[in-house]
């Protein structure tokens, strides 16, 4: 089984919103932090490396991103969405407040340590490509998908750096998403069935 | 924020990816409780996202999950102990109120209940009282009754004993029934006496004065003994608590029976 198809059966499993175990994250139970860090903390860490490109800066805002949907859970509204998509928010928050600090930028801007950095990070450059089912989308949507969800780019943002209309950029979203959806379509029936079921 | 444009805008896309600022987010969180279909499109949306990061996941060092189980630990060991001795304290101030509640409630009902009982008490030695009242009712009622029936029965005479002259006023009225053997009589008009005296009634016996009992006069109606083949009823005045033998000086009244 190769690995992205791995992560996808992982998936499936990780995906039902385990209502307990976030009401017990809300009242603080360690264990709960633990389960729900082994639950989400890949998919994160993937989002963080892949925005930052600077693996050490990612494990710090792992741990951060954690620390916050540790300290902030009771803030969590199982109304407004799903339990990844707010640890998603704050994962994405953390990371573009890291790289938007000066400080930040003027590591960047010293080319002896930045050229170490790239060394040492080649490795994982490779790793942060972009695998499974995303790979059966056309390059532009993928792309789209890309800036937005894993370089953390606004639309706005994002619709320049394809030089394309925001109208058209968010279409492609649409598209994407939609494909991503024809891909997924028997795990995503299976899921909103179970879903359904559920509430 | 109207749910076509939320659909045509691609609002819900911008919604999970955290690009709405706070007002709009608000009118997204609005417009999604008002309608559960543009609930559900959120969620397939988020699934999709949330499906494809899963696919891209990295696992991250164990140092991350170390450390931060450590630091999570040491933040609850260090506001649990505090929360904990607020809400204990919480506790605390909720347990003693309650305990003052059922202190208060305690004394109250043990006010109530001694006064119950203290009144209940009163109640029975009314009732007590009202049985003995009863009782003596009955009584009074059974010895009126036997002594109507004796008096109405056509068997029974009635002999009027008026005072002499040592006593003019006193009037004693009796009733002598042979067959039933009895004697009763009325006190009404026989005046008191001192508290060194008494009334005694007496049967003459062929000569002889025989004891029929000391008179009452409280009572009105009186059951004296009866003696047999009685001459005469005679009442004397004797010392109090009567006398052996009739004190001859001393009679009041007398009447010859038929």
């Amino acid at each position: 089984m190769d690995e992205s198809l791995l992560y996808f059966v992982k998936s499936l499993t990780f995906m039902s919103d385990d209502k307990a175990l976030i009401l017990k994250l809300k009242s603080k139970d360690e264990t709960a932090l633990s389960l729900v860090y082994d639950k989400y903390s890949a998919a994160l860490y993937g989002v963080i490396i892949r925005m930052c490109k600077d693996e050490d800066a990612a494990k710090n805002l792992l741990q951060d991103t954690f620390m916050t949907i540790w300290e902030k859970s009771d803030r969590y509204d199982f109304e407004k969405g799903r339990f990844y998509t707010w640890a998603y928010r704050i994962a994405k928050n953390k990371t573009l407040n890291f790289l938007r600090k000066p400080n930040h930028l003027i590591q960047i801007a010293d080319l002896s340590v930045y050229k170490d950095r790239t060394e040492d990070v080649t490795r994982n450059i490779d790793d942060l490509k972009l695998k499974g089912t995303i790979k059966r989308l056309e390059p532009h949507h993928q792309k789209a998908i890309e800036l937005v969800y894993f370089n953390g780019l606004t639309h706005r943002e994002a619709h320049e750096e394809m030089n394309v209309p925001l109208g058209t950029f968010k279409s492609y979203i649409r598209q994407a998403l939609k494909q991503l959806q024809e891909s997924y379509v028997t795990v995503i029936a299976f899921l909103m069935i179970l879903i359904e079921g559920i509430r | 924020m109207d749910k076509t444009y939320i659909q045509d805008q691609g609002i819900l896309e911008l919604y999970v990816l955290g690009e709405l600022n706070e007002s709009e987010q608000q009118q997204v969180e609005e417009a999604l409780t008002q309608y559960p279909d543009l609930r559900s499109e959120l969620e397939r949306i988020e699934i999709k996202f949330e499906t494809l990061a899963f696919e891209q996941a990295i696992e991250a060092p164990d140092s991350v999950k170390n450390a931060l189980l450590k630091e999570a630990s040491l933040m609850n060991s260090k506001t649990l102990p505090l929360s904990y001795t607020k809400n204990n304290r919480s506790y605390m101030a909720i347990a003693a109120s309650i305990t003052g509640l059922l202190l208060v409630g305690s004394i109250y009902l043990y006010l109530e209940w001694t006064t119950a009982k203290n009144k209940l008490k009163l109640v029975e030695d009314q009732n007590k009282e009202l049985n003995i009242k009863i009782d003596d009712l009955a009584n009074d009622l059974d010895t009126t009754r036997s002594l109507f029936a004796l008096i109405n029965n056509p068997n029974t005479e009635k002999y009027i004993l008026k005072g002499n002259e040592l006593m003019p006023d006193a009037k004693v009225i009796s009733y002598v029934n042979n067959s039933e053997k009895s004697v009763v009589i009325n006190t009404e008009y026989l005046p008191e006496l001192d508290n060194e005296h008494d009334y005694q009634m007496w049967a003459d016996v062929q000569g002889e004065m025989i004891d029929m009992g000391i008179i009452d006069t409280h009572q009105t109606m009186l059951a004296m003994n009866y003696i047999e083949n009685s001459e005469s009823l005679n009442i004397t005045i004797e010392p109090a608590g009567g006398n052996d033998h009739p004190t001859v000086s001393k009679l009041i009244t007398n009447v010859y029976l038929k």
